[in-house]
């Protein structure tokens, strides 16, 4: 499933690009936003494989921290309220632009990240590694010490965690813990 | 649909049953009879835009009309997050909690998946009462001193013994997200847990903890949208007196 965030501030042009990803037959999940300040819980909830935001938001300073920081591994394609000329950039569309050229544009974007979505569907097991990090996460150890223990960087601790809250579905330190243990990863009285 | 105020009140609950939460929580009994918003607000009283307001937008997810309940009495705010608090610690979260022990006989063959989310629910029910007990003891009789100084232009002694220094950003600090944790109970009851032997129970279990999650999320987005910047303005209202 593709997951989608429409992130424009004017109703009647959110409304239509919703209609028209809709008309693109693809299993897709469309969350609409219409402002910068919805914008990171937005992205922190749904994760979106591709962000199609107005560049009256993705100009202001804050929602350019927010997308670095929550929307690295999204496709981004900006929309302006100005026209474009057609020079075959398909990240950048125009309100001003014709259904064609929207649909030809949408469904190229669309399809690339599908591609990739499905990669990532198949691999929704856990690696060896993730399966460490989780092990010592239910053990309510901090990522400081997981990355001691286990010789790697803090940043990789952290990437790990993402890829794991991605995969499983569960966010919080104790409902990690209810998953290991339901999956023998750790037993009930290793923690007290 | 926009919901307005000439429509009867009865046909507005057979449009979106929803609703019954927002009637209720904004404090009007059942047994309208024919009549219409309007009239049964009017009898209540309660304020017949803020009623049309919150309905058309737990309606309609998304009519928010932010402007306008910047606009009203933030009392009025205040006393329906205060009956939602108390329509989720003295009925849904006990029910829910009902349906959880009632989890025990059908998970007889893994009594610890039983226990687990016992205790996962049962830690989700502290911190959902630590979260409501700030905003009950602190937060909302901060935003009504604030008011009533607004109101009197003046700041009343209680705002001044009472909260001292104390503003909304010191209550943003210590304010974290309740939603997490049950965003995660669903996903391990849907995709982890050995399934009991009753799905009906276990389904109905569900159904409530999405209703819950829902309810919460509205309730979240008062706070957030309205609440709280409707105090910052009053904060530095008063801070120009």
């Amino acid at each position: 499933m593709v997951r989608i965030l429409v992130a424009e501030p004017s109703y009647l042009v959110r409304k239509g690009l919703s209609t028209v990803l809709n008309e693109l037959k693809t299993i897709t999940k469309i969350e609409e936003i219409s402002g910068q300040d919805e914008l990171n819980d937005a992205l922190k909830s749904l994760m979106p494989n591709l962000v199609l935001i107005n560049t009256t938001i993705s100009s202001l300073p804050e929602a350019d921290q927010v997308l670095k920081k929550y929307g690295s591994e999204s496709t981004i394609i900006s929309i302006f309220n100005s026209p474009l000329p057609d020079d075959g950039n398909e990240t950048t569309l125009s309100v001003f632009d014709t259904k064609p050229v929207l649909l030809t544009k949408l469904r190229n974007q669309v399809k690339k990240v599908q591609k990739s979505v499905i990669q990532q569907e198949n691999s929704e097991e856990l690696s060896d590694r993730e399966k460490d990090v989780l092990q010592k996460i239910a053990l309510g150890k901090i990522n400081k010490e997981i990355a001691s223990e286990l010789f790697i960087s803090t940043h990789t601790v952290i990437s790990h965690r993402k890829n794991i809250t991605r995969k499983l579905g569960i966010k919080t330190v104790s409902g990690l813990t209810v998953y290991a243990i339901l999956n023998q990863l750790i037993k009930l009285e290793d923690i007290s | 649909m926009l919901i307005t105020a000439d429509m009867k009140m009865a046909d507005l609950i057979h449009l979106d049953f929803q609703l019954l939460a927002v009637i209720q929580r904004i404090g009007i009994p059942l047994g309208f009879r024919e009549k219409t918003i309007d009239e049964v607000c009017i009898e209540n009283g309660v304020n017949t835009d803020f009623f049309l307001q919150l309905s058309n937008s737990f309606h309609d997810k998304e009519y928010f009309p932010k402007e306008k309940f910047l606009r009203f009495n933030p009392e009025w705010l205040v006393n329906f997050l205060r009956r939602t608090h108390q329509c989720y610690m003295e009925h849904k979260i006990p029910e829910i909690e009902e349906q959880i022990i009632q989890l025990e006989n059908d998970l007889k063959g893994t009594k610890q998946s039983y226990e687990l989310i016992k205790n996962f629910f049962t830690e989700y029910i502290r911190e959902l009462g630590v979260h409501i007990e700030l905003e009950e003891k602190k937060v909302f009789p901060y935003v009504m001193a604030l008011s009533e100084s607004i109101a009197n232009k003046e700041i009343s002694s209680d705002l001044n013994e009472s909260f001292g220094d104390y503003n909304i950003d010191k209550y943003l600090e210590d304010h974290n997200d309740i939603e997490e944790k049950l965003f995660d109970l669903k996903n391990i009851l849907i995709k982890y847990l050995p399934p009991p032997t009753d799905n009906c129970k276990y389904n109905s279990l569900l159904f409530e903890i999405f209703k819950l999650e829902k309810d919460l999320k509205d309730h979240s987005k008062l706070e957030e949208k309205v609440l709280i910047p409707r105090v910052r303005m009053m904060e530095s209202e008063l801070n120009n007196l």
